[in-house]
Order: structure tokens, then sequence, then C-alpha cells
């Protein structure tokens, strides 16, 4: 009983301020979105979201920047574990260069420097695919949409892949040596041992991962925003670049609030499809 | 024999492969770097000048009279707040999930897990209206305090499980020496997850240092914005003026970059022991 009062005195500022304001903003966004600029209550907004061609192209967008970003990031942080956790000798140095350096660089800096790069006349990035033989003629890359959702996908690669690199750097470090060791006294090649031994216990933190990026990915805006704003004729917009234009742009609060609801019911439900799978996999 | 050559192989694959990687994912910075030292000549010139002919500080002189140390000056300051205000809130309840068993404690878990999932974007216009409400507006402390709903819930995350990774052993013997619970918790936990309390405190201060929306839209006076503000300010619709984007944007990326890099030990240890075993 004692112990219960220190820890509800311990938690009281975190509910008090954190849970208080979050619950706030949350209720303000859920009025918001059911009533008119009058005021009065009203099912418009939600109505005019989803008779909006930009909302399911931004839907559309949005599982295509979700899954090329992801799928990237996944890949690329697995084979820098991977390779990490092979060598001792440079950690630091390696770690430092490409883990810390795309991490540590400011969101802005980011989508500069690579709008830059892709500069279709004086970025750096065609003049190196022309003279290592990959294109043959520069690219527009920002200028039409595949092209533009294809170059924000790769800034996002390198924005972002470092964190599911550290997931999985300490997640390999936790798989006893032993079971590496039994399977290559049963014979497997590295190929297998990876398949055999690696993956299978590296699942749990592979899911954790996965959640993480997934939600991460939908919510991220400052990339996009800096290098397309969304364009070009909607090519880059996802879900939460539409909010940012709806509300600041156009002034339609009351509708960016109705998209904001249907964003958090999406983010919910991934979240807690990943969570009961989990729960489940805890209790087998 | 055999397999030891076969382990030399796998190593010096995985260093022309590593070393590979970095120079692939270190060059759009180092081409930021060098662009920044070429003169407006150099930088648009067709075929492209890879490094700059004569290095010039032209664009780092513009920044600072464009009084960058304002800016930067304000972005400490509002990173500071936000780590100090994320630290304070979160290092109770971090402690609270850790050690003691209470009511709504798991509701309480969850509310923090889930919090981490909100879209900064969604609340911009509410966290607005409520900002000029308890007339806090373009102020600094009204930026900190749009700020530490973000940072808090991931504050307690990290903190809690390094609490946890301290043995509770440790605690009862400091207080059967007689220790009350600040003395013990002041005195044994604290020096022990100190390391980790900085590494979360700076992961605080630079979600700060980098955040563009809030800090554009919520801070107007000039005199008060930060660095991403200022940054962006070069980026026109347009045209965007590289060179002084560019050395601006080195003097912004150096800070956090020294710090990363000094304290990646805590970092990946943290963050990961954090997000992995929740």
């Amino acid at each position: 009983m004692k112990e219960e009062k220190i820890a509800l005195r311990m938690v009281m500022p975190y509910v008090l301020i954190i849970v208080a304001f979050v619950v706030l903003l949350l209720i303000s966004n859920i009025v918001m979105s059911f009533s008119t600029i009058d005021g009065k209550f009203t099912f418009e907004n939600y109505k005019a979201i989803f008779t909006d061609n930009v909302f399911y192209k931004s839907v559309f967008n949005t599982c295509i920047w979700v899954f090329g970003s992801v799928a990237g990031q996944i890949l690329l942080g697995l084979l820098i574990a991977l390779l990490l956790t092979q060598i001792k000798r440079g950690q630091v140095f390696f770690r430092s260069v490409i883990l810390i350096l795309p991490w540590a660089t400011l969101d802005i800096v980011a989508g500069v420097m690579w709008k830059w790069m892709y500069n279709d006349m004086y970025g750096v990035l065609n003049d190196i695919l022309v003279k290592i033989g990959l294109a043959k003629d520069y690219i527009a890359w920002l200028a039409t949409p595949k092209m533009a959702m294809l170059a924000v996908i790769i800034a996002n690669i390198w924005k972002g892949f470092c964190l599911s690199g550290m997931f999985f750097i300490a997640g390999i470090q936790t798989i006893p040596q032993e079971l590496y060791e039994a399977a290559e006294i049963d014979g497997a090649n590295a190929y297998r041992r990876f398949w055999n031994v690696t993956i299978p216990q590296l699942k749990p933190v592979l899911i954790t991962t996965l959640m993480f990026t997934i939600i991460w990915t939908i919510n991220y805006f400052p990339l996009i925003y800096v290098m397309t704003g969304g364009g070009p004729n909607y090519g880059t917009e996802t879900i939460v670049t539409y909010i940012y234009r709806l509300s600041l742009r156009f002034l339609e609060y009351n509708k960016a609030a109705a998209l904001s609801n249907i964003l958090f019911v999406i983010v919910f439900t991934i979240a807690y499809l990943f969570t009961r799978r989990m729960a489940k996999e805890v209790a087998a | 024999m055999r397999r030891s050559t076969k382990k030399k192989i796998m190593k010096t694959v995985s260093y022309i492969m590593l070393i590979f990687m970095s120079v692939v994912i270190a060059f759009p910075f180092v081409w930021l770097v060098l662009t920044s030292f070429k003169t407006y000549q150099q930088i648009y010139s067709y075929p492209i000048i890879y490094l700059p002919k004569n290095w010039t500080l032209e664009h780092y002189q513009k920044v600072s009279s464009l009084d960058f140390k304002s800016y930067f000056l304000n972005s400490v300051v509002v990173g500071v707040g936000t780590m100090i205000f994320s630290l304070l809130i979160g290092i109770f309840p971090a402690y609270a999930f850790s050690r003691y068993s209470f009511r709504f404690k798991s509701e309480l878990l969850v509310s923090v897990l889930i919090f981490q999932m909100f879209p900064m974007v969604v609340f911009l216009v509410p966290m607005f209206k409520f900002l000029d409400w308890i007339k806090l507006l373009d102020t600094h402390i009204g930026l900190i305090l749009a700020y530490i709903p973000f940072t808090t819930p991931i504050t307690i995350v990290f903190l809690r499980s390094f609490f946890l990774s301290v043995p509770k052993s440790l605690e009862e013997a400091a207080l059967i020496d007689g220790c009350n619970r600040t003395k013990a918790f002041l005195r044994v936990i604290l020096p022990v997850t100190l390391p980790g309390i900085a590494a979360v405190g700076v992961y605080a201060f630079l979600f700060a240092w980098s955040e563009l929306l809030y800090s554009m839209s919520l801070l107007t006076s000039k005199k008060l914005q930060t660095i991403p503000t200022f940054l962006s300010v070069f980026v026109g619709q347009y045209q965007t003026r590289w060179g002084p984007l560019f050395a601006g944007s080195v003097f912004a990326t150096l800070p956090p970059l020294v710090v990363f890099i000094l304290l990646q030990r805590y970092f990946i240890s943290g963050l990961v022991s954090g997000a992995v075993k929740e």
C-alpha cells in the first residue's frame, strides 16, 4: 500500500502534464473534425475526405512510400549489422560513418542535400550515373511523379536505415555463439547458418523493428516536404503531407482534423496487429 | 586450418564491403561540405567540378553575417529546455515502472508506447490554438511545451530499461545500510545509470534541435527562431541559395554529429535495450 502511494506520486507529473495534454489535443481534434466552421455538428468533413480524389491518391502513395522505404531500410540495416558484427577493429569508425552520420544529419539538411544531388542539370547523381554507364542520359528525378517517389524513397532509406541497423546489431549480439558452433559442426555453411540460426533468433527484434519502422515512416514528413512538397501533380503526396497542406496551405482545419483521425485509426490498427501477434508468440 | 582461412576470407570480404558502403553513405554529406566551399560559378558549372578549385569561405561569411549565432543560441535554449523537462517528467515514472507494481500500471505503460506513434503534424493546429489560449504562442517555453509530449514517452521507455538493468539487490543493500529511498536512488541507481540518462537527454535535445515543422509554425518572431527555420529561408520555390544553405547546414550538423559519435556506445545499447525489450 505504501509502495503504491510512492509509485503513484512518481507517475503523477507524467499523468497530469503529458497524458492530460495529449488527451486534450486528441479531443480537440475529434471535436474539430465533427464541426462546421461556425461550430455546428456535422459529418461533412469526413464526407469531404472520402469523396476527395487526393485522399485516395495520398493513401496509395503512403503505401508505396512505406513499402519502399521500409523494405530498403530493413534490408540495408540487416546487411550493415551482419557486416559490423563480423569485424572487431574499426567498429567505432564504421559505426560513425555508416550509422551515425545519416542519423545526426538534420531532416531539413538531408532534404536539401538530396534535392541538390537530384538536380537534373547540376546534380552530381546524374553525372555519376552517366559516367559509370548506368544511365544513358540525365534523368529528371524530381520532375515526374514516379521518379520523384523513387527519389524521396532513396533519400529516406539513407536517412533512416541506421535505426534498424542499430536494432539488428543489438539483436545479433544476443544470439548465443554456441548455436553457430553447433550448426557449423553439423556442416551448415554460412548461408545456411544465416537462414537457420540468425533469422529465427532475430525474429522478435525483426518484428519490433518492422512495426516501429512502418509507423515512423507513415508519420515522417520533413523529407518529402523539403524535396518535393508533395508534388509533382500529387505524385509524392502522402497522408501526412496532405494533412499539412490542408491545414497550413488551404486552411481547412476541420477537414485536416478528420483526416488526422483517420490516420490515427490506421496507425493504431497496425500497432494493434503487431502487438497482438507478439503477445501470441510470447504466450505460445 | 581450413576453418580459420575461411574466417579470414569472410573478414576481408566484410571489410571490403564496409569500406564500399562507407564511401557510398558518406558521399551525400561529403558532397554537401564540398559544395559549401565552392563559389557560385563552380556550384553551377557544367560539366560538374568535383573538388573546389579555390576554396572559398564566402558562404560561411554570408551565414555569419545573417546573425546565425542568434538562431544557434535559440536552438540551444529550446534543446536544453526540452531535454531538462523530458528528463524531469520522465525519470520518476520510469523508475516507478521498473520497481513498483501499482494500479493502472499497464495502462500507463501502453499510453507511453502509443504516444510515440502520433505524427506531429496532426497536433499542429490544436497545439497552435492551445498555446495561443495560454498566451505562450511565439515563446521558447511554448515551443518546449509543444515538444515534450513527443520526447517524454520515449525518455520513459529508455530510462525504464536502464533502471530494469540495475539489480534490485543493489538498492536493497543500501536500504539495509540505513539509506532512505531517495538517498538509495541518488547514491546507488543514479551513478550507475547516468551515462544512459545522458544519452536519453541528448536524444531529446537533438529532437528539438532538428525539428522543423513546429518551430517554423509556432515561433513567428525572427529573434526567437531556431536553426531549421533559418535554413528553410534559403529554400525558395523557384530559386534556392545553395551556398549559404549548405554552409549553414554544416554548422548545424556538426554539434549533433560530434555528440553522437562520442556517446555512440550508450546510444546503441540504450536505444536498443529500450525498444527491443518492449
